[in-house]
């Protein structure tokens, strides 16, 4: 995707005289002070088109004289154009835009919790993913990455015999702090008023919300009044991770954000660091990328097809769900040797060519697969239950489209045709050949019918990275191990001494990359998943920021289940299809 | 025939019904388990005896042995009482049904049914109306808040359906002239007609009112696992969990099912191919083919919402009932 061209930047110097105008190698950043921010922003969005927000987070630089950082991204639909801007945080103080984009008040809320930024006009600055009453802010450097030992939590053993000597376990004594029940209620009470009858609660563990998240319903009867979300039991500090540790190390993680779609976190993630290292991609590999990316979406979309029907009472839809995304699992277990978190990319390539078969099984699922839509079709698409379960229920209009910094099928299902894969192709996107399918409404049906084609598309770009890899000789390299920051694949690091030093010497020091930044950002199931990496040279990301299309379509869900009732709560969220692993990260 | 004798015929008859219909209701859940597994492409229990068959006695047994807990602010005696208010209705349910034609035993006349009285209809409805308690006592004494809303979720329907229910049942009662429900199969023999001919809108909707009465697919709104988790049972467990699906899964479908054989499809009456037992299979068979068509629904649909359940019953299926007893009556009045 192009970045904010020369001419647009130019209009927005004349306008504003004290912006800098700063084009990378990456990306185009605009750095603006502070005081000028909203009326820059609100320029960039009515008068020039940037109006889908895409993501804000902040960088923390402990030596300099105003320490916080603010970064927006926003991307203009109309040109197909992204802008960086960049504003300094005053007295650790930043204006909020929640009045010019509604998901900007969770970003900055994220942001607050993590960096401690103020923001000024926000209407509820509250804590995100940590509890309220949580002292430190995790991603300041400041903070080490194993936390402040503070908190004796004796262990099971301690609680009945009593400290021993030696000690029962050989777990350190203190501990990082850990929510206790009364912090879990005064961050339940700090966020919905009680207005109307009874207040019910849907989680942290409940059913119906697919992991660990925790909502709270206020209740007129069955009616919505107003709700809220708390998220973070499954906040793992994944940035705070990715600062510590080499960019190759940090790959498995990524596994674990979107789990249900391992493999496409990881296509975004390696897209965003080959980006910035220059790593150039073979042929071979790219197309195993895309079929397998491909695959998982087919996988993560059967999940959400089953676990949305079983949600709505459609017991059946559930295991025949499951019974196709067995034979994909078996695909990504016969060639990454995992089956969920498969590990399976490199930087630089694959980590093994494609297993003996592989592609005769992918064939065999193809032809197949087919005839199993058409079984989901028939219990489910003109099923009249179904409809009046779906239709009309959480219509989300284009606008909010874009306020919502909303991505993936969500945005499809309203109408706006944006996809990663389209326009700005990574892997083997721009060779083959798929549509995208849009909704007309933006209701949950809408978005059901999205999903269901986009499985019909994954099939097709299937099917043509399957001729592909036929055509391709078998000795052609699935890694690119010229590049110095590519490690080669482990058959050469066995037999070829030069292999075996390369690969040592980055297990041990890391890929030095460039300083700079990039921002890069893969089409996964569940919207846009990128990574903004702020690069300051050496083996680590000095900030590495990841932009969760799950979390953002779930920002929407207070709005939209405003006066339904919980029922439809339950279809609602169904069809956003959030994971906890991306949203918390 | 004097009292006691009576009393001993009535109570065998009792003894008879009961242990048939549990058992049966017991293996239900093996047939429906079965059943719901070959629809979604799997085997089912198989593991306990012979093609799973004795899956319900180890089911049993691991209900009996549960530890109970009961909440702590639970209000105990309605919390007991929900148990016996779910189960009782159902099964009082058997007592209006005449599963055969009557006999001579030792010279004495016996009818296959507990209690014939002419007022049988009455206390179909008069029971099902009393089955909403179980589930309103369940989820208020329970003291949580899916339970409570499970429970009025249940109350709504059965108040909406109840109306329906009574409604679709009169035209029967116009053509047979009684409300008894041997008069009715009588009725229908005599006529050599089953009432589902003349009758059908009114089967479809006391087949709407079945499953919405039973709380089955695609009425099971009280429970909607994913919402309210299990809904008004969620905070009972061991075998008072248990009784609750046996109640309203089992018994209720099929004590539903088996009056509206009697209403609809003659009750016993058929060609005698079986020999004596002719009359009795006749009926378990038309049962167990409304039954199967419950449990079919069950693993194929996805459910309604509260709020579009009370709103077809209301407004579309009470109308459509109201114009059915209309339209017998006149037809019944000129004929």
């Amino acid at each position: 995707m192009p970045w904010m061209n020369r001419a647009t930047a130019d209009r927005v110097k004349f306008e504003f005289k004290d912006v800098d105008v700063e084009f990378t190698k990456h990306t185009t950043n605009l750095h603006v002070k502070q005081e000028k921010l909203i009326d820059l922003l609100t320029h960039l969005k009515e008068k020039e088109g940037y109006r889908h927000f895409i993501d804000h987070t902040c960088i923390d630089f402990p030596d300099k004289r105003e320490r916080f950082q603010g970064i927006y991204i926003l991307y203009n639909p109309d040109t197909n154009e992204r802008v960086i801007v960049k504003t300094w945080a005053k007295d650790g103080k930043l204006p909020s835009l929640e009045k010019l984009w509604h998901c900007a008040r969770w970003a900055e809320r994220e942001a607050y919790d993590m960096f401690g930024v103020e923001y000024e006009g926000h209407e509820n600055l509250r804590r995100m993913f940590m509890w309220e009453g949580y002292p430190y802010h995790p991603l300041r450097k400041d903070f080490p990455l194993e936390g402040f030992p503070e908190v004796e939590l004796p262990s099971l053993t301690e609680l009945y015999a009593g400290r021993t000597e030696p000690p029962s376990h050989d777990y350190e004594v203190m501990h990082t702090r850990v929510a206790t029940l009364e912090d879990l209620e005064k961050t339940e009470k700090s966020r919905l008023q009680k207005k109307a009858q009874l207040m019910l609660n849907w989680g942290p563990l409940h059913p119906g919300t697919h992991g660990t998240i925790w909502f709270l319903f206020d209740l007129d009867g069955e009616r919505v009044v107003q709700s809220d979300v708390i998220l973070g039991q499954l906040h793992r500090g994944m940035e705070k991770i990715a600062e510590n540790i080499y960019y190759f190390q940090f790959l498995p993680y990524t596994d674990r954000m979107d789990y249900i779609s391992a493999i496409c976190n990881e296509l975004s993630y390696v897209t965003a660091v080959e980006k910035l290292l220059g790593v150039e991609v073979p042929e071979k590999a790219r197309y195993i990328r895309t079929m397998f990316a491909e695959l998982q979406r087919i996988n993560s979309h059967l999940l959400w097809l089953g676990t949305g029907a079983l949600d709505l009472g459609a017991l059946t839809v559930f295991l025949y769900a499951f019974r196709e995304r067995e034979k994909i699992m078996d695909i990504i277990e016969g060639n990454a040797g995992f089956r969920l978190t498969s590990a399976f990319l490199r930087i630089g390539g694959v980590h093994y060519d494609l297993a003996e078969g592989t592609l005769d099984v992918v064939k065999a699922f193809i032809k197949d697969f087919p005839n199993r839509l058409k079984e989901y079709h028939d219990l489910l698409t003109r099923n009249r239950i179904w409809l009046r379960r779906t239709k009309e229920i959480g219509v989300i209009s284009r606008e909010d489209v874009f306020n919502y910094g909303l991505t993936g099928p969500v945005a499809r299902g309203s109408g706006v045709p944006y996809d990663i894969r389209k326009l700005e192709p990574y892997a083997a996107y721009d060779e083959v050949e798929f549509d995208i399918p849009v909704g007309e409404v933006g209701d949950v049906y809408d978005r059901y019918l999205v999903r269901m084609e986009e499985m019909v598309q994954s099939l097709r770009i299937i099917e043509q990275c399957v001729a592909k890899l036929e055509k391709l000789p078998k000795s052609a390299p699935y890694v690119n191990k010229e590049h110095p920051a590519v490690m080669a694949p482990k058959e050469d690091v066995f037999m070829d001494l030069e292999d075996m030093v390369k690969n040592f010497r980055i297990v041990v020091h890391g890929e030095s990359a460039p300083p700079g930044e990039v921002y890069a950002s893969g089409e996964n199931p569940r919207g846009e998943l990128g990574f903004y990496i702020y690069s300051k040279g050496g083996s680590k990301p000095y900030r590495l920021r990841i932009r969760s299309g799950a979390l953002y379509n779930l920002s929407i869900f207070p709005k939209l289940i405003q006066d339904g009732t919980i029922a439809d709560a339950i279809a609602l969220l169904g069809s956003l299809d959030p994971v906890v692993g991306e949203t918390d990260r | 025939m004097e009292l006691w004798l009576s009393i001993l015929i009535t109570l065998i008859k009792i003894l008879v019904v009961l242990g048939v219909f549990l058992g049966i209701g017991a293996y239900l859940t093996w047939f429906e388990r079965k059943l719901a597994g070959h629809i979604q492409a799997r085997i089912g229990p198989k593991l306990v005896g012979p093609f799973g068959l004795l899956q319900p006695l180890a089911d049993g047994i691991k209900l009996l042995t549960k530890e109970s807990v009961i909440p702590q602010n639970a209000d105990k005696p309605v919390y007991y009482l929900a148990v016996v208010m779910a189960v009782a209705p159902a099964l009082l349910l058997f007592s209006v049904i005449p599963f055969g034609p009557g006999f001579k035993l030792f010279g004495y006349e016996i009818k296959p049914i507990i209690s014939d009285v002419n007022i049988a209809l009455l206390l179909v409805f008069a029971f099902g109306s009393l089955a909403v308690y179980g589930t309103i006592f369940s989820g208020w004494a329970s003291n949580s808040k899916y339970a409570f809303i499970g429970s009025l979720r249940k109350s709504a329907v059965v108040i909406s359906y109840e109306v329906v229910l009574g409604f679709s049942v009169l035209g029967v009662i116009l053509l047979a002239g009684t409300m008894s429900t041997t008069g009715i199969v009588q009725a229908q023999i005599e006529r050599g007609v089953w009432f589902i001919v003349y009758q059908p809108v009114a089967f479809i909707l006391y087949l709407f009112c079945m499953l919405a009465e039973s709380g089955r697919v695609p009425f099971d709104i009280q429970e909607a696992e994913a919402e309210l988790v299990t809904g008004y049972n969620v905070e009972y467990g061991g075998m008072r969990f248990g009784v609750f699906p046996l109640a309203e899964w089992y018994l209720n479908v099929m004590a539903l099912s088996a009056i509206a054989v009697v209403l609809f499809f003659g009750g016993w009456s058929g060609p005698p191919i079986f020999g004596p037992l002719s009359p009795y299979l006749w009926f378990l068979i038309k049962m167990f083919a409304l039954v199967f068509f419950v449990l079919w629904l069950h693993w194929t649909l996805p459910r309604f919402q509260a709020r579009d359940i009370t709103e077809i019953g209301w407004k579309i299926m009470l109308p459509i009932s109201i114009v059915n007893v209309v339209a017998t009556a006149i037809v019944a009045y000129i004929m």
